[in-house]
């Protein structure tokens, strides 16, 4: 009985100490499987995610109009998805900041980095809650079956000097070659995914 | 003789010359403005840390300890700022609180200090280069994917009491801190 006592406090202190911070839900583990899902891109046409679906893989990569890391990774970004378009791998870009980049910022800034991939508007970051996105630039690898391959960080660089791990890159040519990705979650310091208005008003 | 000393003559207003125009040119080039590199002595003290003394830093000193992660480049964690120097005013002396900047190395002595200043920051001021910023991030807890800002905040003993990614709200935060403080003794 006291011992019932102790593991009900237990499971009770656990509890508080889970709710006691302001966290989003948990992100999508590696090995689990993305559902099919449906959003606008740019010019308010709906896409689905099995529309947009590579051949060999399908990366979902949230960006941001404003954020200066995802600024600094642009030019990387359209280059690994240009290298990686021909070998089948296909990019969606998911902007999740509707609480503070309006549909002509995030359409303006895309035109001007000239996205190689669609970008799609995740309003009300519903998409970012389901998989547990906080962070951009931040980075999803599915296979064929939408399986989560990979999650987190295009490399190890912010500023894109002395790069020394290019985490998707290593994703990517794992993945084709049949082989077991060695690093499968890698985090890096970026810009908040604010999800609600209140969090960028409060 | 005459072409003897008109030689001589020669070399030696040739030298003057040439020792005239090196001297200008010494005093030309002191003359040039050079960078100050001299420290602005008001600017805030800004200590480089890497993903090894990070650690220590985040040991608290026998009282809890607030840890706000930001970045000049980060608009929120600029936003929030003002709020976070009134709380450590607020709680000086009952708690300890530093700030940790993600900003690049160049800004230790520039960006950040400034922007520390203009805030009038008191707290101590750490800015942190790692070659391993996933080690880092998930050493301090799995939920956070390193996004910023992220404040968190540890009891006397260390352990995380309460932390959030994204502005903080003051009154939650206070109500935090407030938990982890002794209680006033009961008057009879």
């Amino acid at each position: 009985m006291k011992r019932k006592g102790i593991l009900l406090a237990l499971f009770l202190a656990a509890f508080v100490f889970v709710s006691n911070s302001d966290v989003y839900g948990q992100s999508l583990a590696v090995g689990s499987t993305l559902e099919d899902f449906k959003l606008n891109d740019l010019s308010g046409k709906e896409q689905s995610f099995s529309g947009l679906k590579g051949k060999k893989g399908t990366v979902i990569i949230f960006l941001s109009a404003q954020c200066p890391v995802v600024k600094g990774y642009n030019e990387r970004i359209n280059q690994v998805a240009a290298d990686y378009e021909s070998k089948g791998i296909s990019f969606i870009g998911i902007n999740p900041n509707s609480a503070t980049e309006s549909v002509e910022w995030v359409k303006s800034e895309a035109e001007k980095v000239g996205y190689k991939f669609p970008v799609l508007l995740d309003v009300g970051a519903a998409l970012a809650d389901k998989m547990g996105a906080t962070v951009t630039p931040e980075v999803y690898f599915f296979d064929t079956k939408n399986v989560l391959l990979y999650h987190g960080a295009i490399d190890n660089s912010r500023d894109g000097q002395n790069i020394t791990s290019n985490y998707l890159r290593i994703a990517f040519d794992s993945s084709l070659a049949g082989k077991p990705i060695e690093k499968t979650k890698i985090n890096a310091f970026g810009c908040s995914i604010k999800k609600k208005a209140s969090e960028a008003k409060n | 003789m005459n072409k003897a000393v008109s030689k001589g003559t020669k070399t030696v207003f040739t030298g003057l010359v040439f020792v005239l125009l090196f001297s200008f040119g010494a005093f030309a080039q002191k003359k040039k403005p050079t960078p100050n590199r001299t420290p602005n002595p008001n600017l805030p003290k800004v200590t480089r840390i890497d993903e090894v003394s990070i650690k220590t830093v985040l040991k608290p000193n026998g009282k809890p300890l607030l840890v706000n992660f930001w970045a000049t480049w980060c608009v929120p964690c600029i936003e929030e700022f003002p709020d976070l120097v009134k709380l450590d005013t607020e709680y000086k002396g009952k708690i300890d609180f530093i700030t940790i900047s993600l900003d690049d190395l160049a800004e230790i002595n520039r960006e950040v200090p400034k922007f520390l200043l203009d805030m009038k920051a008191r707290m101590p001021a750490y800015l942190l280069r790692t070659a391993d910023e996933n080690a880092v991030i998930t050493s301090i807890t799995k939920d956070w994917q390193g996004g910023l800002p992220f404040t968190i905040l540890y009891n006397e003993k260390g352990e995380i009491a309460y932390f959030v990614q994204n502005r903080v709200k003051p009154d939650i935060l206070r109500a935090e801190i407030e938990k982890l403080l002794p209680k006033p003794a009961a008057q009879n």
